[in-house]
């Protein structure tokens, strides 16, 4: 990869007794969009606030281009960042907002004025610049949010769910415009969110987060191919765990399992111990499981207990005896037979089943 | 009045209850209306009389004009009492700004504890009846040399202005989001700055209106006076008190007329202020 913007190594933050942050280590490079993704209460947030400065860490370092900035007050770091809520100043104009960074850097004001106007460009806002946040659409504010942490050329943009308060239609918008911002300016980009979907339409990376720990990083379709652990198969990739009643790592990256009477060969991730493979479960994404059988396939046959209508596709949960409930998404033109209570058989076509530690 | 009688009712309700709701909307709306009537009745009447052209209380009076403000104007002695008055409300007003305001911060921005408690406690001055007040800051001035002075009196009325203050600009403060200064220290901004440029610059509002609030406290103040005051002290209060103690001059009728609309038209500028910031 290019260029090391950002490096963050060994952090901790505790409140008390609890660890918001266990020894997080992460590198950002430039220009890459990298996603903190993980459900409330993971430590996305707090570490983001720990790179703003807002929040002091109990241990470790964070270091911006090879400066460590870990006791450094906000204003001396020089990042920028985009909050959930916008937070425009309301007794300023869009320009003054856009312009506030530079003017608190003494920057001369013709170059100010200068690099407002290209900022109000860049985000279509000619025009607006006389206004008040509060005479703005909520669309228009995020853009100006956008400006103001982009006017001062920060290193790294933290983003810290800006996208949480609109809704979904302008959300898909807004998506598409930070990416090609993002594209457009080569920004490096720290993004949290808690949406799987907005991380999957905007990542280069993805470090998904869990009790204050990264517990797996690396490309959207790497982590959703390719899920190291359970957690991560479940929350990102939307899979099945299943439990095994044998499981043999093979050492080459691959697994002999038994499941539900099946004897299948399936990728093993890292993380699963060569020889024994105890405490592994199979990770089957909802969206891979078919009612055609194939060469190497699992099969699991149940009953149909659950039934939900999405549009084209529709969701089926069956009751797997000695699984419990196992979910599958399917083409809704291939479940048209399907009614509460018939049996059905779903197959894991080869090369989808992950066998993952816990 | 008549949406909230609406929304609070009961959803089943039969045909024969709905008249009996209205019924009772009606004798109430009669009744508020009857109160506000009677309160405004006094006033009316003071500023009724005002314009009497007589020499002594006469109601209905026999002739009008505008001799009791033509006397209030030649006395020096209600010109002396409006300007200590003003003199004492000003400071008081400004003080309270000065302690409030850095006040605020350690109760809504900091992590100390009790602080809750604590801003509770600085609303002591609104909840004590203002006659024990005075007798207890009487037996502290005795002892510390305060009484009678004018330092003294502006220390007292400080007492009754403070928790005013607090009460319209705390509830301020919490309508400002924290992300705010957050988003001003991010940009470049050290912590003073971002809470001076951006959350004292939007508190102002609410800051003015404690202020005015808070010098009609202490301009209005007619109990710490009579413990408080000296001999030479004479605040607008009490002269007022005063002439009704020592024989009724109708003067007074003029004076309580201009103290009724500076304080309506004061008390309209607070609440706009503090109303507008949506």
């Amino acid at each position: 990869m290019s260029e090391l913007v950002l490096e963050i190594s060994a952090l901790e933050k505790s409140y008390g007794a609890t660890r918001a942050l266990r020894s997080v280590d992460l590198c950002v490079y430039r220009g890459e969009l990298l996603t903190l993704l993980g459900p409330s209460g993971s430590g996305k947030t707090t570490l983001l606030k720990t790179i703003a400065g807002f929040e002091a860490p109990s241990g470790g370092e964070v270091r911006l281009r090879g400066r460590d900035i870990s006791r450094l007050a906000p204003a001396r770091r020089g990042v920028g960042m985009v909050f959930q809520h916008y937070a425009l100043f309301p007794h300023m104009t869009v320009a003054q907002n856009i312009g506030y960074g530079l003017k608190l850097r003494r920057t001369p004001r013709a170059e100010r004025e200068r690099r407002v106007s290209a900022m109000l460009e860049l985000l279509r806002l000619d025009g607006l610049q006389a206004r008040y946040p509060r005479q703005l659409s909520g669309g228009q504010q995020q853009r100006v949010a956008l400006g103001r942490a982009l006017a001062y050329d920060p290193q790294i943009i933290l983003m810290d769910e800006p996208l949480g308060a609109l809704d979904k239609a302008l959300r898909v918008e807004m998506e598409q415009e930070i990416r090609s911002l993002h594209r457009e300016l080569g920004a490096t980009i720290v993004y949290v969110t808690h949406d799987q979907q907005e991380a999957l339409a905007l990542s280069d990376r993805i470090a998904i987060m869990r009790d204050g720990e990264i517990v797996g990083l690396g490309s959207p379709e790497g982590l959703y191919a390719h899920p190291p652990n359970a957690f991560v198969a479940s929350f990102f990739a939307n899979a099945n765990l299943l439990a095994v009643e044998e499981a043999v790592a093979l050492g080459d990256g691959t697994a002999r399992v038994r499941c539900a009477g099946c004897e299948i060969r399936c990728e093993a991730s890292a993380a699963v111990a060569p020889t024994s493979a105890g405490g592994a479960t199979l990770a089957v994404r909802r969206h891979s499981l078919r009612r055609t059988h194939s060469e190497g396939a699992l099969r699991l046959r149940g009953t149909v207990a659950e039934l939900l209508l999405f549009g084209d596709e529709q969701q089926v949960g069956v009751d797997v005896e000695g699984l419990g409930r196992v979910v599958a998404t399917m083409q809704t033109r291939e479940c048209t037979d399907l009614a509460l209570g018939s049996t059905i058989e779903l197959y894991a076509p080869a090369g989808e089943p992950v066998l993952v530690g816990q | 009045m008549t949406s909230t009688a609406a929304s609070t009712s009961p959803p089943r309700l039969s045909r024969g209850a709905m008249t009996g709701d209205r019924a009772t909307r009606t004798a109430g709306a009669g009744v508020v209306v009857a109160i506000v009537l009677a309160m405004l009745v006094p006033p009316a009447m003071v500023v009724a009389l005002s314009f009497s052209g007589e020499r002594y209380f006469d109601f209905p009076p026999h002739s009008w004009g505008l001799r009791q403000y033509r006397v209030l104007l030649e006395d020096p002695r209600w010109g002396s009492a409006l300007w200590l008055s003003v003199k004492i409300a000003v400071p008081v007003a400004l003080l309270a700004a000065a302690v409030v305001v850095p006040a605020l911060f350690t109760f809504h921005r900091s992590r100390l504890p009790a602080r809750n408690a604590l801003q509770l406690g600085g609303l002591t001055g609104l909840v004590l009846p203002v006659s024990a007040y005075a007798v207890a800051i009487y037996g502290v001035f005795v002892q510390t040399g305060l009484l009678g002075t004018y330092f003294g009196l502006v220390l007292a009325d400080l007492t009754l202005a403070l928790p005013v203050m607090l009460l319209v600009t705390s509830p301020a403060l919490s309508r400002i989001p924290e992300e705010l200064e957050l988003a001003a220290m991010v940009a470049g901004a050290s912590r003073a700055r971002a809470w001076i440029e951006i959350t004292v610059r939007l508190l102002a509002p609410a800051i003015l209106a404690g202020g005015v609030l808070a010098f009609m406290t202490s301009f209005d103040e007619s109990v710490f006076i009579n413990f408080l005051g000296g001999p030479g002290q004479e605040t607008l209060p009490r002269a007022i008190l005063d002439s009704v103690r020592f024989g009724l001059d109708p003067v007074v009728t003029a004076i309580a007329t201009l103290l009724i609309l500076g304080t309506s038209a004061a008390m309209i500028f607070a609440v706009r202020l503090t109303r507008d910031r949506g």
